[in-house]
């Protein structure tokens, strides 16, 4: 196997985001320890900040270049990668400057967790470009590790442990699921590439014969252990939990980072391996068990997320709702129709998810911190009678929320738009009529953290949230894009369409 | 043409959001600056639009129209225009909405600014729902209108007001939503044919063309959002609890112009994308509508609160819109629209006058109300002549409307359209009956309550904000031509549309007035389907209702 030094310029912002990690560990090296006293860590998360915004730079520059394969097939450089890994590096950008002052209020500025933070979106970028099964598996350790860690960061507390705990056992079983499916399809085709895998599909010609068989036993584990990852229904269950218990600046870039780089990869086994526009396979068989599964996870995700008094939980659950309409694009993606509008659909919804998501922790954090620090737990009286004190981040939760729930003008509704769009096109018109009539019920939780801002009095003492620059100026850029994404989205989907017409080609 | 004349609707539309922007950026506790802005930037939105309504010729066919790329590569553009029937909505709003906000001048100290924000951004968002003329772009509008609302409600309202707010935006959310799937479908069928996927609404109205069942399905859709919003009876629950809770101005711009939106919604969406469905649907509708009316008229009748008496006397008026429109000719149509005015005007008056008196007074529970004309004898005389022009009473607005609305649903063709009229009549009465009994019981009668005996009476800015509503009421009711002759062509041509589909045959209808060759009018699309040549062989043109008719109207009470 040869290797061709020219196709690193495909990966450029994982390998930005990669030094960026690296160089971050380096500069502890040099940090002038005083007895007692931590060292001084505040320039951690500009150059942090600087590394992401080089790899959102690299991404975006290069949206609309043709595609390419690298390194003989095991990862492409195409604009699905590049899309998602602009996601990534500007949910990374934002939650960088988002937990600095998370950090420097708990006394948690300890060495490694911009590092971590840097691997773990070097890992995403790359999970959104591999097509080859191992490399989509090293990356995927290579994102998961980093935010296992990240996870537990708070040490102190049951929370951060079990979160952690349980994040990274279930993790290792949805790895192993994916390893047992790419064992599997090693079996069945005789190689890792997805390519490879379609071919064997296309011949299989709709399930006969072993190999086929074989073939789609793998797609089963192969899509289980994304579905892990996604947080869809029925694999769901540690979102809740890990959500809560690890710190919310890492649950913002979670909660967008990993779905965005996990849906990338679902989506390129799913239609780029099992629904080849030309295999085929009539009305393939997996659109159907995606679309139940996405009518499950909206209906889960809502339904559970209403009783929720903690706004972290709610988010968790809000958070698997969000996968269940994501999902609807996956399957709005499969058939022999072009699916350009439900690619761009997904890819929308992951950006204006991820950058509503990222700052509606971001304000989470800023409570939480405050929470913590006199050791209360989170709940929605908190943030009664938010408005009166803090009008600007009451209006950014307010308008976060809004977005999530996907009302206009705002960046969520668009992304509904996308999806639902795609949907009903892709003729998924009764998955369509759960989707939106799910998303109504989710109306009722979002409103209500609206309701605790605006219209109820402070029990006591408002509480003051922690303030920092930083942070305001993140969530000023968050909102920002919520609403230049929700009422000028033409520039975006201009360059959407043309980047990812090339996809599953 | 000059940037300024090409682009006047934009300007109108978003002058409420530059002004919004400019409160946003001024210094908090800084009151007087925040209403000062919001009213300026209001009166220079009524001024400019009143260039909308001089520069605007009656006949068929946008005016104003622009359009603009938006997101080209997901199929929907900036297009906006207005044709005679936006054309009045949309100047009740943009005159309503300064009277609102000046009437709130002493209002609140509760978070002026945002106060004041959620007010214009409220405006702007009506403004574009009348102007759009692309599908997304009227959602976008649409359900941007909710938040301030919902806001209004739940932060300046009263007690319930988190129940009334949360159920308001609840109910309309879930209506729309559907809608919106029914929007994507249309986009996705609008691309057969090798032409390029739209969201454009007047090239959807030329390609509409469904099956029967299809178009049934689209019509529920859309006819839901829209019946939601109206409300029709049996949708109309959270109408009492919203208008209830709401502060005054929320409820004059709920009752004045966010109802009317859903009547607009079928006139302009529902009912001519769908002519089918819609005309199989007609019955139903005005069934429905008459239930409304004699339900809300009953309810009226039961209620204690003076506030929520006004709400169901909206379920009351809108049902004789939904009736006139589903009457489905010349004169109940365009009664219906000028109804939907008048509602906003004569509705939209009660409810200012009733946030004076619960300024004054704090209670909104009949009860405590009594012998108020010797105190207050200004508000009363203001307060009865709103209270007629509700009724209906000859002379005044609502009497216009009310008759065409009677007088079309008589003559219409729809199934036991006669019985229908009769019944509706019924409601005119019912209208009489509650609303005088209000009155009696708020202004007549010995003084109940001992605070009430020193209450003052209007202020010069409260003259200011109810001298251009009884204007209004009278200019209207004793001059309707005008606003007749705009909306003439857009109904002319919406029944036509709506009837013409097939299956309902039109009875020639030749007792007076012109008859107009069965061609289709101007602007509509070039046969559908279903079109057959005898099944209409002529639409009348009535002359239109002549300046102020020396007629009695048969159910007309006469207090």
């Amino acid at each position: 196997m040869n290797f061709n030094p020219v196709d690193l310029q495909g990966v450029l912002p994982a390998l930005i985001l990669m030094a960026g990690g690296l160089v971050l560990m380096t500069t502890e090296v040099f940090l002038k320890v005083v007895a007692g006293a931590q060292p001084d860590r505040r320039y951690q998360p500009f150059l942090s900040a600087v590394f992401a915004a080089a790899a959102l730079w690299a991404a975006l520059s290069s949206l609309d270049s043709p595609a390419s394969s690298l390194f003989q097939g095991a990862a492409t450089a195409d604009g699905l990668g590049r899309a998602i890994a602009a996601t990534v590096a500007g949910a990374l950008l934002l939650s960088s400057l988002l937990a600095f002052g998370y950090l420097e209020t708990l006394g948690a500025s300890r060495g490694e967790f911009y590092a971590l933070a840097q691997f773990s979106a070097a890992g995403m970028c790359l999970l959104a470009q591999a097509t080859d099964l191992l490399v989509i598996f090293v990356a995927l350790e290579v994102m998961s590790l980093a935010v296992y860690c990240l996870t537990a960061w708070m040490r102190k507390g049951k929370k951060p442990a079990e979160a952690a705990l349980k994040y990274f056992v279930l993790g290792g079983f949805a790895s192993a699921l994916f390893l047992y499916g790419a064992a599997l399809a090693f079996g069945a085709t005789g190689s890792t590439r997805i390519a490879d895998l379609a071919a064997a599909v296309r011949l299989a010609g709709g399930g006969g014969g072993p190999a086929g068989g074989l073939a789609w036993a793998a797609g089963a584990l192969l899509s289980a252990g994304f579905i892990f990852k996604v947080a869809a229904v029925p694999f769901h269950m540690w979102v809740p939990d890990v959500y809560e218990g690890a710190p919310a600046p890492v649950t913002g870039f979670m909660a967008a980072g990993v779905k965005a780089a996990a849906f990338a990869t679902l989506a390129r086994i799913l239609v780029g391996g099992y629904g080849d526009a030309n295999a085929a396979l009539g009305s393939h068989g997996w659109q159907e068990v995606i679309g139940w599964l996405a009518g499950a996870t909206m209906l889960l995700g809502n339904l559970l997320a209403v009783p929720q008094r903690s706004v972290k939980r709610m988010l968790a659950y809000s958070s698997i709702a969000h996968a269940g309409y994501l999902l609807v694009a996956i399957a709005a993606m499969a058939g022999s129709v072009p699916r350009a509008d439900a690619t761009q659909g997904l890819v929308f919804y992951l950006a204006s998810y991820a950058i509503t998501v990222v700052g509606a922790f971001g304000v989470v954090g800023l409570i939480e911190r405050k929470l913590s620090a006199s050791g209360a737990s989170d709940d929605l009286n908190s943030w009664a009678g938010l408005a009166e004190k803090h009008p600007g981040l009451a209006a950014a939760m307010a308008l976060f929320m809004v977005s999530l729930a996907g009302v206009p003008p705002t960046a969520g509704f668009m992304a509904k738009l996308g999806v639902f769009r795609a949907a009903v096109s892709a003729g998924l018109v009764p998955l369509a009529i759960f989707g939106v009539l799910t998303s109504a019920a989710g109306l009722y939780y979002y409103l209500r953290v609206v309701v605790y801002l605006y219209m109820m009095p402070a029990k006591g003492e408002a509480i003051a949230p922690g303030r920092m620059a930083t942070a305001a100026v993140a969530l000023a850029g968050c909102a920002a894009v919520v609403i230049y994404l929700g009422v000028q989205p033409g520039g975006v989907t201009a360059a959407l369409g043309p980047a990812l017409a090339a996809f599953g080609r | 043409m000059n940037w300024y004349d090409s682009h006047l609707l934009s300007v109108v539309t978003f002058l409420p959001l530059v002004g919004a922007l400019v409160v946003a950026f001024l210094p908090r506790g800084e009151h007087g600056q925040h209403k000062g802005i919001a009213l300026f930037a209001s009166v220079v939105t009524a001024l400019a639009s009143l260039q909308l309504w001089f520069g605007f010729k009656p006949g068929g066919g946008w005016q104003f129209e622009q359009k603009t790329e938006w997101a080209p590569a997901w199929g929907f553009s900036y297009h906006i225009g207005l044709d005679g029937v936006a054309l009045l909505l949309f100047l009740l709003t943009t005159i309503l909405s300064p009277i609102v906000i000046l009437s709130a001048w002493k209002f609140t100290e509760k978070s002026v600014k945002e106060f004041c924000i959620a007010l214009l951004v409220l405006e702007t968002a009506m403004l574009g729902t009348l102007a759009a003329l692309d599908l997304v772009l009227f959602y976008v509008f649409w359900e941007a209108m909710l938040i301030p609302m919902y806001l209004l409600v739940g932060v300046w309202g009263s007690e319930k007001r988190i129940y009334a707010a949360v159920k308001f935006f609840l109910f309309t959310f879930v209506g729309s939503v559907l809608m919106l799937l029914a929007i994507f479908y249309l986009w996705t069928e609008s691309g057969t044919g090798g032409a390029a996927r739209t969201f454009d609404y007047v090239t959807l109205m030329q390609q509409a063309q469904f099956s029967p069942q299809v178009q049934s399905w689209l019509f529920l859709a859309f006819a839901l959002a829209f019946a939601i919003k109206v409300p029709v009876f049996p949708l109309h629950t959270w109408l009492p609890d919203a208008h209830t809770e709401a502060p005054a101005v929320g409820s004059v711009l709920l009752a004045g112009v966010m109802l009317k939106l859903g009547t607009f919604g079928f006139i302009r969406y529902a009912m001519p994308l769908f002519p089918q469905a819609a005309l199989a649907a007609a019955p139903t509708i005005a069934a429905l509508g008459i239930v409304g009316i004699v339900y809300g008229s009953l309810m009226c009748m039961a209620q204690k609160d003076l506030k929520r008496m006004i709400a169901y006397s909206s379920v009351a008026h809108l049902g004789f819109v939904m009736t006139g429109l589903a009457a489905l000719n010349a004169e109940a149509v365009s009664g219906a629209v000028l109804q939907m005015v008048n509602h906003g005007i004569s509705t939209g008056g009660l409810f200012l006058v009733i946030g004076y008196l619960y300024e004054r007074t704090h209670t909104r529970d009949l009860a405590n109300y009594g012998g108020l004309a010797k105190v207050v004898p200004g508000l009363a005389a203001v307060f009865l002549v709103i209270t007629l022009s509700s009724i209906g009473l000859p002379g005044t607005n609502g009497f216009i409307g009310e008759f065409l609305i009677l007088l079309g649903t008589f003559t219409s063709k729809i199934a036991g359209g006669q019985l229908l009229a009769v019944i509706a009549a019924t409601g005119v009465i019912l209208g009489a009956v509650y609303m005088l009994f209000m009155y009696q019981r708020v202004m007549f009668g010995p003084i109940t309550r001992e605070e009430n005996r020193s209450l003052e009476d209007l202020s010069f800015r409260e003259w200011t904000t109810l001298v251009p509503l009884l204007f209004a009421i009278v200019a209207i009711g004793v001059f309707p031509s005008p606003l007749l002759d705009a909306v003439k062509a857009p109904v002319d041509e919406f029944v036509a549309r709506v009837t013409k589909s097939g299956g309902l045959p039109i009875r020639a209808q030749a007792r007076e007035g012109e008859v107009r060759p069965a061609g289709n009018p101007p602007g509509l699309a070039p046969g559908n389907p279903g079109d057959v040549p005898a099944a209409g062989a002529n639409t009348v043109v009535r002359p239109f209702f002549p300046n102020r008719a020396p007629l009695a109207a048969p159910a007309q009470p006469n207090p």
